[in-house]
């Protein structure tokens, strides 16, 4: 069976997520959906992969889960940002920052 | 903080930890619907649109699963359900998990009960203060490795002088007539220096210990009980204090009772007397009494230190006393070492025996799992395509072999516990093994049977659990055919072959023990045993003195004599087994006296007439004793064939004279013993040598006890209760003891008998788990090749040529673990070399026998599936598939 997460993608992963739940709780599909949005298309969650992150981030402790009912009048586990959740996610864009700013500095180098 | 927080929602998700496992398959849903609904606003058709929802979302079972995985709380869920789907697989399977069952309660058991007389006997601590700085000291030949007691005079020298030691004491076996609530009997305990309190740091939990002048003083009418005899004999009166004891007619006060389980070095003593005996009355002893030395090692000495004091202030008691030390050493060594010393090649050959019973039974295990778990593959492949994973199956599977050893160990302690009792019971009282009685199921033995069974069940899992999983994915390719693979087959047959080989070990081993029990158990002691009741008679020394005491004695052997269905009645001053009585040395009148060191030694009897005809002991040459040999009578002796053979090669022994290191009647130690006859060689211990054996007449050395021998044609017990009577209306104080002579006999090897049963036991339950093994693997083996077989049959081949097919096969890996079994066998039973009586640990007989019983056993075992195969008709071999 082949691995649908590689750690690189998982850390990454988890970041989007956290960023995702950054404004307001959202269930599961929900949150595939604004990533969608968000990526203009360009990064479709593997469904696999969404729930046990979820899952992951929950046993971390970084996200917490309540039953609620939609719009639509159904039942829907929504997750919302923990106060570590969000320490976690301020670090890790600040991470990420440095991290690209420096790929970016790297890659757009002029060669002379 | 955050550590708290995080903390605090790992708690709340266990807490949830179901609803979250229910609400995934609802958020799946969820999901689904979302998608779906979304799909359709974008214009698809519902069911296209359910579909696409479907694939885009992927596989359910394994998002489930690897979801699952990053729950904590599903770890501990996934094992209840794992518990209860093996719970489920065993009871579908009820022949096999009762054959593993079985199999494993019985190792397990067995090694629970061993460990828990290990633990007691062997390992635990004395239970004095600092039991690690107590020491025992005995005497020796120079040179020799037995224990000798020590002389009371050397004691007292060693007192005095040594620097490396502190509270040196002596202790010896006593046994004193007491009336115990009216009845007589006869009580044993120790003498026990008053040092020896001090030594050992126990003091009595009620009253005093005794002090110096009750002690080295005299004053020594005091005894200090045993709480077990307090609170059994005694009923546990709370005036104990202060009471008087007549002990041997005279009266003692008890002044102290012991805390309870007290034993000095594992013996049990129901009292503790002093010696009552002053440093120059200890000086004056002659000879050497039945006492050993216990001392503690002063701060910072160390035990060689201490043992190369002690021999130098032995060589200077041999400069000082030649006539009694010369060519004798002295032997220190720690005192646990005392008691555990002797026991440790038999407990060790006992746990070794255990062990490999549960090494067999775990491989059995294991191979039953093995052979199962092919029959398992498609449920393996099928969990594996719907998404488990390795880890997941393995994990599963493990827990089953947990299942069914948690299972096994509570059968196992329960097999313990009857194995305890029984355990007792063969050994009884017979066997003086140190705190027996002190045994028990506690909570370390059962904590040390939950890791076995838990051990066990890692080990004899783990590799069925990899091996059956290494292959999952083929499983289904291959069509649903049994596709066990080479690497199945290899690991069963090797399986098989490690079996077979730790069974013929064990097996091995037991048989020697055996040989080498009946060996001992036919050695000729020189008597006849059955037949023989004897009787034991120890007079109040207060109330008869030795005379009084020897017309007694004749009074009530000839009253025993006179009984209906007697044909034959003597005494002796001692049993003739399993001590030499008096062991004393001599030489011949018309020989200058050797040299102190150089003398022989012989085992001294005093004896009645009669005696030789009552014991069938053959009579060689000159007369037997008569009443006419008495105190006053010329001295004589009846010598055995083995001194007529080592110091009369010069011609006929009878007339001659010997000067013997006893004491005789008259009080004189100078007579001389003159030869009247000679009789067959006897021995005292069955697996000793025959010794030089003197008897002389009791009337010429009379002691105040007895043992009256008595032959009849009938069953010697039905004499007991009239010669009980005589000597008991004739004596109501005088405590009788009754045996069959054959009992006596029996009980100086009954540690070796207990061990070659015990470790038999072991070897034919060995044997038994393994020849289920073999008949397991032979069983699945030939059901997996019923379809080759079905093609052969169907292609022209015999009955007869299939069956040697499947059995060929079953003893080539049979052979394989004999071979194998027989070369460990040869390196281990060296191990057994002490326990063994005239056996050689690779005695060629044994390792045959053995090698043949585990072949004929191994083709019983694989001849069942070999006939199934045989008789099988070949459309029906094809179409099983």
């Amino acid at each position: 069976m082949a691995n649908e997460r590689g750690d690189l993608l998982q850390g990454t992963l988890d970041m989007l997520v956290l960023k995702a739940l950054q404004l307001e709780p959202m269930h599961g599909w929900g949150i595939t959906e604004r990533i969608e949005q968000w990526s203009e298309s360009v990064l479709q969650l593997g469904q696999g992969t969404l729930y046990p992150a979820l899952y992951r981030l929950e046993r971390q402790g970084l996200i917490r889960s309540d039953w609620k009912v939609t719009q639509n009048n159904r039942r829907a586990r929504y997750y919302a940002l923990t106060r570590g959740g969000r320490k976690q996610l301020e670090d890790e864009l600040a991470q990420w920052r440095r991290m690209s700013r420096a790929v970016n500095l790297v890659l757009e180098a002029t060669i002379e | 903080m955050r550590a708290i927080t995080r903390g605090w929602e790992w708690i709340r998700s266990i807490a949830r930890g179901r609803s979250l496992e229910a609400g995934l398959d609802e958020e799946i849903r969820f999901h689904l619907d979302q998608q779906t609904e979304k799909n359709r606003r974008a214009g698809m058709s519902p069911e296209e649109a359910r579909r696409h929802a479907l694939l885009r979302f992927g596989g359910r079972e394994h998002v489930r699963e690897t979801t699952r995985d990053e729950i904590r709380p599903a770890l501990l869920e996934d094992s209840v359900r794992d518990v209860r789907h093996g719970l489920r697989v065993l009871r579908r399977a009820p022949g096999f998990t009762a054959a593993a069952l079985l199999t494993l309660a019985l190792g397990i058991g067995a090694t629970s009960a061993i460990f828990s007389v290990v633990r007691t006997v062997v390992l635990q601590p004395l239970p004095y203060r600092e039991p690690d700085r107590l020491v025992s000291v005995w005497e020796t030949n120079r040179g020799g490795t037995t224990r000798n007691v020590i002389a009371p005079a050397n004691f007292v020298a060693w007192r005095e002088r040594t620097r490396t030691l502190e509270h040196l004491g002596m202790v010896g076996p006593a046994t004193l007539a007491m009336i115990v609530n009216g009845q007589p009997d006869q009580i044993a305990g120790l003498t026990f220096s008053f040092d020896l309190f001090h030594a050992v740091g126990v003091q009595p939990v009620l009253g005093r210990a005794y002090t110096i002048e009750e002690d080295l003083g005299g004053n020594d009418a005091v005894i200090v009980l045993s709480h077990e005899f307090w609170q059994r004999r005694l009923g546990g009166r709370g005036d104990v204090l202060g009471m008087t004891l007549s002990t041997d007619g005279r009266p003692r006060m008890v002044i102290g009772v012991m805390p309870p389980g007290f034993t000095v070095v594992g013996d049990k003593a129901d009292f503790l007397i002093p010696y009552g005996q002053t440093v120059e009355q200890l000086r004056a002893v002659r000879g050497r009494g039945s006492s050993y030395a216990i001392g503690r090692l002063r701060e910072g000495v160390s035990v060689e230190q201490a043992f190369s004091e002690m021999r130098s202030i032995y060589a200077d008691l041999e400069r000082e006393e030649p006539q009694r030390n010369a060519r004798r050493t002295v032997m220190l060594f720690p005192l646990h070492e005392q008691m555990v010393g002797d026991l440790r090649p038999a407990v060790l050959a006992l746990a070794g025996a255990v062990v490999l019973v549960l090494l067999v039974a775990c491989v059995n295990v294991a191979n039953l799992l093995l052979a199962r778990s092919a029959a398992r593959e498609r449920e393996v492949g099928l969990r594996t395509a719907l998404g488990a994973g390795r880890a997941r199956l393995v994990r599963q599977m493990l827990t089953e072999s947990l299942v069914l050893a948690s299972a096994g160990g509570i059968g196992g302690l329960a097999i313990a516990a009857l194995c305890h009792r029984g355990l007792l019971a063969l050994v009884g009282d017979r066997i003086p093994i140190p705190r027996l009685e002190q045994v028990a199921l506690d909570l370390p033995v059962v904590a040390f049977t939950v890791v076995v069974a838990l051990a066990t069940g890692i080990i004899f899992g783990i590799v069925p659990a990899f091996v059956s999983t290494s292959h999952a994915s083929d499983a289904l390719r291959e069509g649903g055919r049994h596709g066990g693979g080479r690497r199945l087959h290899r690991v069963l047959r090797t399986l098989v072959v490690a079996e077979v080989a730790l069974s013929l070990v064990l097996l091995a081993g037991a048989g020697l023990l055996m040989r080498s029990f009946l060996k001992l158990q036919s050695v000729d002691p020189g008597f006849r045993a059955d037949g023989v009741l004897t009787a034991g008679v120890q007079l109040p020394a207060t109330r008869y003195g030795l005379p009084q005491a020897g017309s007694f004695f004749r009074e009530s052997l000839s009253r025993i004599a006179a009984l209906p269905g007697v044909q034959h009645a003597a005494g002796a001053s001692c049993l003739p087994v399993p001590f030499a009585c008096i062991g004393t040395s001599f030489w011949r009148v018309d020989h200058a006296k050797p040299a102190d060191g150089q003398l022989s030694s012989a085992q001294v009897r005093p004896i009645t007439p009669e005696f030789f005809g009552t014991m069938r002991i053959p009579q060689v040459a000159g007369r037997d004793f008569s009443d006419s040999d008495t105190v006053d009578s010329p001295p004589v002796a009846i010598v055995s064939e083995e001194l007529v053979r080592q110091q009369f090669a010069d011609g006929s022994p009878l007339g001659r004279r010997l000067r013997i290191n006893v004491d005789h009647a008259n009080g004189k130690t100078d007579v001389e013993w003159t030869i009247v006859g000679v009789v067959g060689n006897t021995r005292s211990n069955l697996d000793g040598p025959v010794r030089q054996t003197i008897y002389i007449p009791r009337t010429q050395r009379p002691a105040p006890s007895i043992t009256f021998f008595v032959r009849t044609p009938q069953d010697p017990t039905l004499l007991a209760p009239s010669v009980t009577g005589i000597l008991h209306s004739m004596e109501p104080e005088a405590p009788v003891e009754v045996r069959t002579l054959d009992d006596v006999v029996v009980d100086t090897i009954a540690r070796p008998r207990a061990i070659s049963v015990l470790v038999g036991v072991f070897a034919l339950v060995a044997l038994a788990v393994a020849a289920v093994g073999v008949y397991g693997v032979m069983a699945y083996s030939a059901r997996e090749r019923t379809q080759e077989i079905g093609v052969r049959m169907a292609l022209g081949a015999s009955a007869s040529s299939v069956f040697r097919l499947v059995i060929g096969q079953a003893l080539r890996l049979v052979v394989i673990g004999v071979a194998v079994g027989l070369v460990a066998a040869g390196a281990l039973t060296r191990l057994l070399a002490r326990l063994l009586y005239q056996v050689e640990p690779l005695d060629p007989w044994t390792f045959a026998v053995t090698a043949l019983v585990l072949l004929v056993v191994a083709t019983i075992a694989s001849y069942l599936p070999a006939r199934r195969g045989m008789h099988m008709a070949p459309v029906d071999a094809l179409r099983t598939n």
